[in-house]
């Protein structure tokens, strides 16, 4: 019990600073060294610059023949961000203050502590770069599933509230990069005892971007590494116009459904703030979120009675937890039961895709295409707006 | 509590049986008043406000002013507040037996592991759902919302059973009570095990699991949870005459004709029961069950079981009703895990009874 009394404090503290860390929008941490937009300004490059508008957690800069990515926030909270020195392999590191981290680039393996950047390294045809992930039970992937089974992928630990790192055949790998996130307690990250160790370890913050598209911007921070950053920028511009085409659609809708999200656990339901991530996906699929107007960007801990007599009329119910079916609801809790959306049938959930072990695709490529949650999204409030898409991520409950 | 309560007792006339039942008369006629005025509170308080006088129409089974209030009261908040009652009642009474029978003031409901077999049974159902481990377990589904609170019960029924099996082998209460906190150990080593393996969304699940909750308790579960615990109640009261004479020593005990071996027993699967009943739908609530009992002591000056018994289940259930009172938050709409309100808002009542005591000059006894 010992162990996981820290690990639990640790989670309280997530939920308690997810609440509070950020009261309105992101305050971008003093310690930019970067222009405020992350403007990359290409003085030994030819190609054209890359403007970073989405995401606030980093920012790309380039200096003579090497590149500076700054995370401007690696966890929630942070004081200090964070430098990395993209250098071309084998040429001397330029002259810095000894807190930044050089990385040789473009790297030829890499080492994923999070299911979220497999999708980013696939858009660039890299994912053949990787050569190990922290744990494999949780994994949509099927070729990182496959990869892992054979053991051509190394399962090594290190990720977030999994096993701890296996940092021997971390050092026996070698990695050219490993990324992680981190909570920032030094105690129950992975990164510090990497860093001791010598291991290459850069910090990704992706999920704390509070909008869908600065969470797929992050595709080009980690196509840097491989100096792909150009094709990951013009996909991403693609996105954004497929995004926003979709989002266009949804805008012009006269009458807006109301929905509500996440389930009760035993009398505490939380529901995400107005700024979350959530509550941005379906304003932008142009429902009335109920919570739309609280502000914040993480989950207000609500008592039942208070999410039911708002969300007792709504038309939709979204992301009920663990949820597959409507069996499985009543089997929580016979009350949901009351809840128009549950007895009209329009509950859904994003788990449409998973593996038998748990491994959920809408967490892990939904990053890298909001696009396609936004047409989920919108194909399930306004049938009519979209009659040729068929539901990716999520299911109608039954 | 008021002090007057108190007052009309001495510690001289406590010790007699007869005196201490007349004088016990007017405190227990105030331990109802306050439940009764609790429960009233309890049911009127809540994140959605509804004025007093349209709960009682809900409750006395007129239409409600809004349809979703009629829901509320009798689907939420009674049930909520029915729960409150029996866990507090429950947790205390439970207490009291472990604290008389291993006589150290220490022992709480769970001293002998039962939750740790509960939190087991329960971490299975919330850290494997959607794995592997669902086909085992799915099953369970069939069952409505008992799911999670059968998986409980089977753990904390095999710590019952184990507990049982070598409280008739061991002689010691001492072993007994070192052999529960192996038990306990080794249950929660393979909870954090589990722990340990899986996501953070089901850790958090978990984790508000283990904060504890009357809330989560529907109509369906109470069906089951109420008989249980008045099963458990019931042994409790034909078990005074025991636990009164175990108060001096298992050997004064066997000296007075008391078959300890069988007493042992029976205290065991009452309080078992009841605590295990509690973890079941509830979680693991902390505090309550260790604390009442020495408030019921230090405010009744006494140690006789017979005025203990109703006592602690009547202070267990106001205290429970609070404790949810304080949760709800009124007037928010948010609400806190129980846990945190009975230590946080418990911990310095006790502490000023306690102190209070001393300033009278009798020490503490179990």
């Amino acid at each position: 019990m010992k162990k996981t009394i820290p690990i639990l404090c640790v989670l309280l503290l997530l939920v308690v600073s997810a609440c509070q860390a950020m009261p309105t929008g992101s305050p971008q941490p003093s310690a930019t060294p970067a222009s405020p937009s992350g403007t990359a300004t290409a003085e030994a490059n030819t190609q054209p610059p890359i403007t970073i508008r989405y995401a606030k957690g980093f920012t790309l800069e380039y200096k003579g023949n090497y590149k500076i990515l700054t995370v401007t926030q690696p966890w929630a909270g942070a004081e200090q961000a964070l430098t990395y020195i993209l250098v071309p392999r084998g040429s001397e590191p330029p002259a810095n203050d000894g807190n930044a981290t050089v990385i040789e680039v473009p790297v030829r393996s890499f080492v994923a502590m999070s299911t979220t950047y497999f999708p980013f390294l696939e858009n660039i045809g890299k994912l053949d770069a990787l050569v190990a992930v922290d744990d494999a039970t949780y994994v949509y992937n099927p070729t990182v599933r496959e990869k892992a089974a054979s053991g051509e992928i190394a399962v090594v630990g290190g990720g977030m509230g999994g096993p701890s790192a296996n940092i021997e055949s971390l050092l026996e790998l070698d990695p050219d990069v490993i990324m992680t996130s981190a909570s920032g307690i030094p105690e129950l990250d992975v990164y510090p005892k990497l860093e001791e160790v010598g291991l290459p370890v850069v910090i990704n913050g992706d999920y704390l971007e509070q909008t869908p598209l600065g969470r797929a911007e992050w595709g080009i921070f980690i196509a840097a590494f491989f100096d792909l950053e150009q094709q990951a920028s013009q996909q991403f511009d693609a996105l954004v116009q497929r995004y926003e085409e979709v989002q266009a659609l949804a805008a012009g809708v006269q009458e807006r459904v109301t929905v509500f999200t996440n389930t009760d656990f035993q009398g505490t339901w939380y529901v995400p703030a107005g700024e979350s991530y959530a509550a941005i996906l379906l304003k932008d699929a142009g429902a009335e979120y109920l919570w739309e107007d609280q502000p914040g960007t993480g989950a207000l801990p609500l008592s039942f009675e208070t999410v039911f007599e708002k969300a007792k009329d709504a038309d939709f119910w979204l992301n009920p937890g663990f949820a597959a079916s409507l069996q499985d609801l009543l089997a929580m809790d016979a009350r949901y039961a009351e809840f128009k959306a549950f007895q009209t049938g329009q509950v859904f959930n994003y788990n449409a895709k998973v593996t038998d072990t748990g491994g959920m695709d809408y967490f892990e490529s939904g990053v890298a295409n909001p696009d396609v949650i936004l047409k989920d999204l919108i194909k399930i409030f306004y049938p009519e707006l979209l009659p040729e898409h068929t539901l990716f991520y999520y299911q109608q409950l039954k | 509590m008021p002090k007057n309560a108190s007052t009309e007792v001495t510690p001289d006339n406590s010790r007699t049986a007869s005196r201490s039942r007349s004088v016990g008369f007017g405190v227990f006629a105030l331990l109802v008043l306050l439940l009764v005025l609790a429960f009233v509170v309890s049911l009127s308080l809540g994140s959605v406000s509804i004025p007093l006088r349209e709960v009682v129409r809900i409750l006395t089974g007129e239409p409600a002013l809004k349809e979703s209030w009629g829901t509320i009261v009798l689907d939420f908040r009674l049930t909520k507040s029915i729960t409150a009652v029996l866990v507090g009642g429950a947790l205390s009474l439970a207490g009291l037996q472990m604290q008389t029978m291993f006589r150290n003031p220490l022992a709480d409901p769970f001293i002998l592991g039962i939750n740790s077999g509960a939190s087991l049974g329960v971490a299975l159902v919330v850290l494997s759902i959607g794995t592997a481990g669902t086909a085992f377990l799915a099953g369970l589904g069939a069952l409505g919302d008992l799911s999670l609170a059968l998986a409980a019960s089977v753990g904390a029924g095999l710590v019952l059973a184990l507990i049982l099996l070598v409280g008739q082998r061991v002689k010691n209460p001492t072993t007994l009570l070192i052999m529960g906190l192996m038990f306990g150990y080794a249950t929660s080593a393979l909870t954090s095990l589990l722990i340990y393996f899986s996501r953070p969304e089901r850790i958090q699940a978990y984790t508000i699991w283990s904060y504890g909750s009357f809330s989560g308790v529907t109509w369906n579960q109470l069906k089951v949870m109420a008989p249980v615990i008045l099963v458990g109640l019931g042994v409790a009261v034909f078990l005074t005459k025991s636990l009164n004479a175990l108060l001096l020593g298992e050997d004064y005990a066997r000296s007075m004709g008391l078959n300890v071996k069988h007493a042992r027993f029976f205290i065991l699967l009452s309080a078992s029961l009841l605590a295990g009943t509690v973890t079941a739908f509830c979680g693991p609530i902390g505090f309550i069950g260790v604390a009442v009992p020495h408030v019921c002591r230090n405010l009744l000056h006494t140690s006789d079981h017979k005025v203990l018994i109703p006592a602690v289940v009547l202070v267990g259930a106001i205290a429970a009703l609070a404790a949810d009172a304080l949760a709800q938050l009124p007037g928010s709409q948010y609400v806190l895990p129980i846990n945190v309100v009975t230590s946080l808002f418990g911990a310095p009542f006790v502490m000023w009874v306690l102190i209070r005591q001393r300033r009278g000059g009798t020490s503490f006894t179990v």
